[in-house]
């Protein structure tokens, strides 16, 4: 084979793109990864916005990754390392706090100083969660059947759910049930009592979707995070040393050391068809690449309606793609400090410094920040999740500096009359001065900043619509209709062209199931 | 550091801090208490059987429940008849899940018509709460604002009434009075953990330190010993007593059906009160289990000593014996086929015996079968022989009297 | 020694349509009423002031399987037309919506948009399939999870099959319909946000929810199934002529409704039913007791929750009721100027959900989305939102507040209503749960929302019309198959008692 000549062309080199590639490398295949910026990453990268300060600039946490993942591909030989972030603080509006510890005694100690009842509900509830993750997990690693299909690879397929969900028992079968189709205000209210505690809960089942927490069908977002698992803990939330720009260095690592070969700064324009098939891309630097397979590890858009022709695909799935739903609802602000900021209800260095610190003071706070995004506008009071990633990895900043990863909701990328530069800094200003309220010494302390709206994260990772999952995470987008129905398989109506990124069954987070199933499906389909 | 971050102190923290030697500390309920005081347990443990010994249990779950349906709460909640229950009265007993398995097991105390205090091992405000919808009755955790001290041993009313305003030569078995030790207001109750003659005082949080003082000072002549949990955990295997999250499950803990228990398979079908009025959690699974009879059963496994000698003579040593309760399980065999496990297992020192709380599958359950329990002689799994005995292993006559 | 084979308490359409199915199975059935006319949200009366009005709905039908079992018609059930949907635009202009995508119907949509017109007659042929679909459904008895029988299975294989029949493209629309927000679903078919509004009220009606809102999609079809369309179905001389009809029937079938008979306490001993007792302290034995109150009143509050358990107690006690629904009737002079049919103000998508997002907080809308409907010189408001749980006042209070909120918005539209008023009667959400027992005001006696629905209406497990006391069922909108004027809960429970004995 020639130099262009390759088994397989992954376009993209995100986390997927890298973990799709690893493992068809790893089956004896070549491959080559495309990416059209100068680093690899997609929104899992580390950037030097500022000389000496490196920002996890999109995401900025780890936990969803799959564990089978970093053993098949040895990701600690290759650098990674999961540093434990161990605590969730919310300030109160009253000058208090919530905290989440990481020991249990201690978190409820914590929770009963402000709701006994809330303290033992905690615990109930937490177990309860993470039943229904343990429950649900196995559907996640499964490649989605077609109901509607008669093919016996698809009726097996629906036989095995059938069969899984009968082993599961009444309790758990309702209570995922429930999970999938309520709202996280719903859940929460009927366990809990304290505000402060039912926001930091509810956030999380909002993170990445255009939702509020009194929309149905968050309460599974929420469980989306729960399955989290570092070292087999359920629940665990690490971060990543180089921030997750790590992790997608070692994947990148990894993918090389086993043969892979990956370009950057090679934008792809086309996908080459030939005969009906996938036959190679075109790309913008005029260069052709050929290969059997073709597999997108960008995000739906972008994969069928702009890299492929759309007289390749039939009518209703190009509609189907054109419904998918890719509202960004998210922003980030990285910050570079001279200094730790001072929280005013815990003074001094504090453990809070080591874990996460969430604004979100009361699930009406969160609701009201998703009311103004509803209708165009960013949140005048956001939810933001912020960590020091400088506090848990000190190669993050320059010593006794530090950065900060503030993760914004909502900033909504259709924002009224579009974003400009000036909304930007509105946006920014505004993030800054609700911090500002919870440590006021933020602003002295700011060396620079970097503010990301999803128009940027659009334009910087190319995620259309600038959705960090690539396509909210809704009930009618899960599953065996992601990214639309009958084609929740990897495959695609191009014989030849796959497609494995969040995009696709199970969803986003940096998880990397998506990839790794779909280069399964690739070497299923090889011949 | 934050306070919250520091386990919880009990109220006698400034004493027994400076007596223990050993400074084991261990968990307890989010609380740090002693584990032993000495560096072996012998003493601590013999305190227990023969003389008095003093063990603060103050992070035990309390609770009061109040109200003109109080009785009517805890008759739903528990399997005991609890609106018969006369007043001075304990009771031990387990509570469930509407399944019939085991959420925790503690005791309530009748203190007045409509006044109770309960105990708990897990905290249990939720699911009070919980059952008390529609009814008018005051649930209040007092667990931080009381203390509890359990004063075990064939000694421990001799020194009870060297102290106490009124002696407690009446006192019956799991009976409650109200009575001060130095003027400082304590209810008494004849009950305890370790399977002897044992009172448990109740005191104000406030005022625990005169009470420690003054038990410690009128149980020298005694020999009063201060004790730790661990030679507590010895002599309730022999006594017979489960304990939750080493012995069993709860139901809410449970990831699988296969960890949960009935208390009827936990072998307290005298403390189901099948016969009382009225609706209870789980009555109808208890009910449908006593008809159809336990899957399981916890029984006493005496390992028979001469069979466990032999699998340590065979390598060439004597048999070798922890020094404290293992809590760890043990699988337990008939005929090569497993059908059950040891819960916690341990050396019972005045038995001379090793033994241990097995959970075991019908038929195997009925006394006087023959089993075998896993032990690992030098680092070899090996099968000891073993027999099914009815708990306690051991009652000394004056428990009860 | 019983009169009865068996007590149905509550004289409201599932109860009444339930009492008749066991009457025609041979069973004495015995309705207990506690209000004094018999009709439950479906009466036609006097709210105060002498003017009969539709007091709850203006409109409804029960399922035509229902009325041909029943010969409903032989015993004066009268005939129902159903009406267009007018949408009122701010600019005078009238969106009219049939679901027979008459000429007027097109003709009004191409005014906003040529391309949606033409989709209107898909939309509507696509919504009747999910309709249809949602009725199989609702026929579909649910099992409890997850060890069905082959014989309790067999439905559902049969639910399923049908979904599958329809064919990838729609069997994926409908499975997909019913988690999105009504919005979404719009999107697909339509350009115009007048449209999308119009379409929108018929989803959040009665239901607290926007068009925003994730499973309005569902509440869309639902709504669609039971109005036949997006417009109401008029009864000739009031709904309330639904319930008499029910009523002979079942007097004619040997069963006996007893009005003013106010059931406080079911009886129970050792989680097996006794009877009831009345507030009247009168006691009434029976083995079988038919409850068509709401879930919750009928649990926690004729049982008491302390003869149940507790994890059962705390699932009754966290359905979702949250009623937002407020009525304000006006006896007019005649001359108010409005036209026929169910009148819209739901002007845009927004308008809609910034209504909904004061629900939210307890707050009354300040801009409501209303829905009205004419008799003769009576105009009805429908009144969203109006959240029976107020975070600040209370209903007394703010009556003034809603009365001149819905006329100030309706007279926005049609100048004339304001000075043609004689008298105005409010039914706020509490009144919907002191007069017509309606806990928190909700109509559907449990939000119609995705985790309360099929399996899990009205809490998960219980979806079987059974209690955990035996002898006593549940036949309430608040079962599965439930939820507006349909009958379908009552058939079903009917049904499965038939089955139990």
């Amino acid at each position: 084979m020639s130099a262009n000549h390759y088994d397989a062309i992954i376009i993209g080199a995100g986390h997927n793109g890298l973990i799709a590639g690893a493992y068809l490398a790893r089956a004896g295949k070549k491959v080559v990864i495309l990416e059209r910026r100068p680093i690899v990453g997609g929104a899992a990268v580390t950037e030097e916005i500022f000389p000496g300060y490196r920002f996890t600039e999109f995401s900025y946490v780890v936990s969803l990754l799959r564990p089978e993942i970093i053993r098949d591909l040895e990701l600690p030989r290759h650098g990674l390392k999961i540093l434990p972030l161990p605590s969730t603080v919310t300030p109160m509006d009253n000058g208090d706090y919530l905290a989440s510890w990481s020991d249990h005694d201690q978190t409820r100690r914590e929770i009963y100083r402000h709701a006994p009842r809330d303290a033992e509900a905690a615990d109930e509830y937490s177990r309860v969660m993470a039943r229904a993750a343990k429950a649900i997990k196995p559907v996640l690693s499964l490649v989605p059947p077609d109901p509607s299909s008669m093919s016996v690879r698809d009726m097996l397929g629906l036989l095995k759910l059938g069969k899984y969900a009968k082993s599961l028992s009444e309790k758990e079968l309702y209570r995922i049930a429930k999970l999938v189709t309520q709202s996280s205000a719903d859940l929460l209210n009927e366990w809990f009592e304290f505000d402060p505690l039912k926001g930091t809960k509810s956030a999380s089942g909002i993170i990445g979707t255009f939702l509020g927490p009194h929309s149905p069908g968050t309460a599974y977002v929420l469980l989306h995070h729960y399955m989290g698992e570092i070292d087999g803990a359920f629940r665990a939330w690490g971060f990543a040393k180089n921030g997750t720009g790590g992790v997608t260095a070692a994947i990148a690592a990894s993918a090389r050391a086993i043969g892979a070969e990956i370009r950057t700064n090679a934008a792809v324009k086309q996908v080459i068809v030939k005969g009906g098939r996938a036959a190679g891309v075109a790309l913008e630097n005029g260069d052709e690449l050929h290969a059997k397979v073709v597999m997108s590890a960008a995000d739906p858009k972008r994969s069928f309606l702009q890299f492929v022709e759309s007289k390749h695909f039939p009518d209703e799935f190009t509609q189907q793609i054109k419904n998918f739903r890719v509202r960004g609802s998210s922003g980030k602000v990285n910050i570079a400090l001279s200094e730790l900021p001072q929280f005013t209800c815990l003074p001094g260095e504090s453990p809070l410094h080591r874990g996460a610190i969430s604004i979100s003071p009361s699930i009406d706070y969160i609701e009201r920040a998703y009311d103004e995004a509803k209708y165009g506008q960013f949140s005048k009071q956001p939810y933001i999740d912020m960590i020091i990633p400088s506090m848990i990895d000190r190669d993050m900043a320059p010593p006794g500096h530090h950065v900060m990863s503030c993760f914004v909701q909502y900033a909504p990328y259709d924002i009224d009359g579009g974003w400009d530069d000036a909304k930007r800094d509105a946006f920014g200003e505004t993030v800054i001065s609700t911090i500002e309220r919870y440590a006021p010494n933020i602003r002295r302390a700011i060396v620079g900043k970097q503010v990301i709206t999803p128009k940027d994260i659009e334009r910087i990772a190319g995620i259309t619509g600038g959705n960090i999952f690539h396509g909210e995470l809704l009930l009618h987008q899960l599953f065996f209709l992601r990214p639309a129905p009958q084609w929740a398989d990897f495959r695609t109506p191009l014989p030849g062209y796959y497609f494995g990124a969040s995009g696709a069954h199970p969803g986003g987070g940096v998880m990397g199931a998506a990839g790794k199933l779909a280069a399964h499906e690739v070497l299923k389909d090889w011949r | 550091m934050l306070s919250t971050l520091e386990l919880k102190r009990t109220p006698f923290h400034e004493r027994t801090s400076r007596l223990s030697v050993t400074q084991n500390w261990r968990r307890w309920a989010g609380h740090i208490v002693l584990g032993s005081y000495e560096l072996s347990l012998e003493h601590e443990y013999w305190a227990i059987r023969d003389g008095a010994a003093l063990i603060d249990v103050s992070p035990l779950m309390k609770y009061m429940i109040e109200g003109p349906d109080a009785a009517r709460l805890l008759h739903k909640v528990t399997t005991r008849d609890i609106l018969k229950m006369p007043v001075g009265q304990v009771y031990y007993t387990g509570w469930c899940d509407d399944e019939g398995k085991l959420l925790d097991d503690g005791t309530v105390a009748r203190m007045d018509e409509q006044r109770f205090r309960m105990t708990s091992a897990e905290p249990s405000l939720r699911w009070l709460a919980m059952n008390a919808v529609g009814l008018d009755v005051k649930v209040t955790e007092v667990t931080d604002r009381m203390a509890a001290l359990s004063l075990q041993g064939p000694k421990s009313r001799a020194v009870l009434n060297r102290c106490c305003a009124e002696p407690l030569d009446k006192l019956k078995y799991f009976r409650l009075t109200n009575t001060s030790i130095g003027n400082i207001p304590v209810s008494v109750s004849r009950t305890g953990y370790t399977g002897d003659l044992g009172f448990e005082i109740w005191m104000d949080a406030e005022q625990a330190l005169p009470v420690w003082d003054r038990l410690m000072a009128a149980g020298g002549d005694y020999g009063i010993t201060p004790c730790g949990i661990l030679a507590m955990d010895m002599a309730r295997v022999e006594a017979g007593l489960f304990m939750l999250d080493v012995d069993y499950t709860a139901a809410t803990h449970a990831w699988i059906d296969g960890q949960k228990s009935s208390p009827l398979e936990m072998g307290l079908d005298w403390a189901v009160n099948l016969d009382k009025k009225g609706y209870f959690v789980g009555r109808r699974a208890l009910e449908r289990e006593k008809r159809e009879g336990s899957a399981w059963k916890l029984m006493g496994l005496e390992i028979a000593w001469e069979g466990l000698e032999r699998l340590y003579a065979d390598v060439g040593l004597p048999p070798q014996i922890p020094a404290m309760a293992v809590r760890g399980s043990l699988p337990v065999m008939h005929e090569g086929k497993q059908v059950g496990y040891a819960s916690t297992s341990t050396w019972s020192p005045v038995l001379k015996k090793y033994i241990a709380l097995a959970h075991l599958q019908r038929p195997h359950y009925e006394p006087g079968t023959s089993l075998t329990m896993e032990v690992t002689v030098e680092h070899h799994r090996r099968q000891a022989p073993a027999k099914v005995v009815k708990l306690p292993f051991y009652e000394p006559a004056w428990k009860k009297k | 020694m019983a009169n009865h084979d068996v007590i149905v308490i509550g004289a409201g359409l599932n109860g009444l349509v339930a009492a008749n199915y066991l009457a025609k199975a041979g069973k004495r059935a015995l309705v207990l009423e506690r209000r004094a006319i018999p009709g439950g949200q479906a009466v036609t009366e006097s709210v105060g002031g002498g003017f009969q009005v539709n007091a709850l709905h203006a409109g409804g039908q029960l399922r035509p399987d229902i009325v041909s079992d029943l010969e409903l018609e032989r015993h004066g059930l009268p005939t129902s037309v159903s009406e267009p949907l007018v949408s009122i635009l701010p600019d005078g202009r009238q969106l009219r919506l049939a679901a027979d995508s008459d000429e007027q119907t097109l003709a009004s949509i191409g005014t906003l948009s040529k391309r949606d017109a033409e989709q209107w007659p898909a939309f509507v042929a696509f919504m009747n399939e999910a309709a249809a679909f949602l009725d199989a459904a609702y026929r579909t008895p649910m099992p409890r999870l997850p060890n069905v029988s082959l014989k309790e299975g067999w439905p559902l294989a049969q639910l399923a099959l049908k979904l599958r029949r329809l064919g990838p493209k729609d069997m994926f629309r409908v499975i997909r319909a019913m988690p999105m927000s009504a919005l979404e679903l719009t999107e697909e078919w339509f350009e115009s946000d007048a449209l999308r509004a119009a379409v929108g009220a018929v989803a959040i009606h009665g239901a607290t929810l926007g068009p925003m809102s994730a499973g309005s999609g569902y509440t869309l079809m639902h709504n669609w199934l039971n109005r036949g369309g997006p417009g109401h179905r008029r009864v000739e001389g009031g709904v309330g002529r639904i319930a008499d009809a029910l009523v002979a029937a079942l007097k004619s079938r040997g069963g006996e409704v007893r009005l003013s008979a106010d059931v406080k306490t079911v009886l129970v001993e050792n989680q097996s039913v006794l009877g009831v007792r009345l507030k009247s302290g009168e006691e009434i034995a029976a083995t079988t007791v038919v409850s068509a109150a709401d879930p919750r009143h009928s649990l926690i509050g004729l049982v008491g929750a302390v003869e149940l358990p507790p994890e059962f107690v705390w699932a009754t006690q966290s359905i979702k009721m949250r009623g937002a629904v407020a009525k304000v009737h006006l006896l007019t002079d005649g001359n108010h100027g409005l036209p026929k049919g169910t009148l819209v103000i739901a002007p845009s998508i927004r308008y809609a959900e910034r209504a909904y997002d004061a629900a939210k907080y307890g707050e009354m809308s300040k801009e409501p989305y209303l829905e009205i409907t004419t008799a003769g010189s009576v105009v009805s408001l429908h009144v969203q939102f109006a959240p029976y749980a107020l975070r600040q006042g209370n209903w007394e209070q703010l009556r003034p507040v809603l009365e001149r909120t819905a006329v100030d918005i309706a007279a926005r539209a049609f100048p004339q209503l304001k000075s043609s008023i004689r008298q105005t009667k409010s039914l706020t959400p509490l009144d919907l749960e002191r007069t017509y027992g309606l806990t928190e005001g909700d109509l559907n006696h449990g939000q119609l929302i995705l985790d309360q629905m099929f399996f899990m209406r009205p809490i998960p497990g219980w979806s079987n019309h059974k209690t955990p006391i035996d002898g006593y069922y549940l036949c309430g909108s608040g079962i599965h198959g439930g939820g507006g004027i349909s009958g379908a809960a009552g058939r079903n429970a009917a049904s499965a008692i038939l089955k139990a004995k």
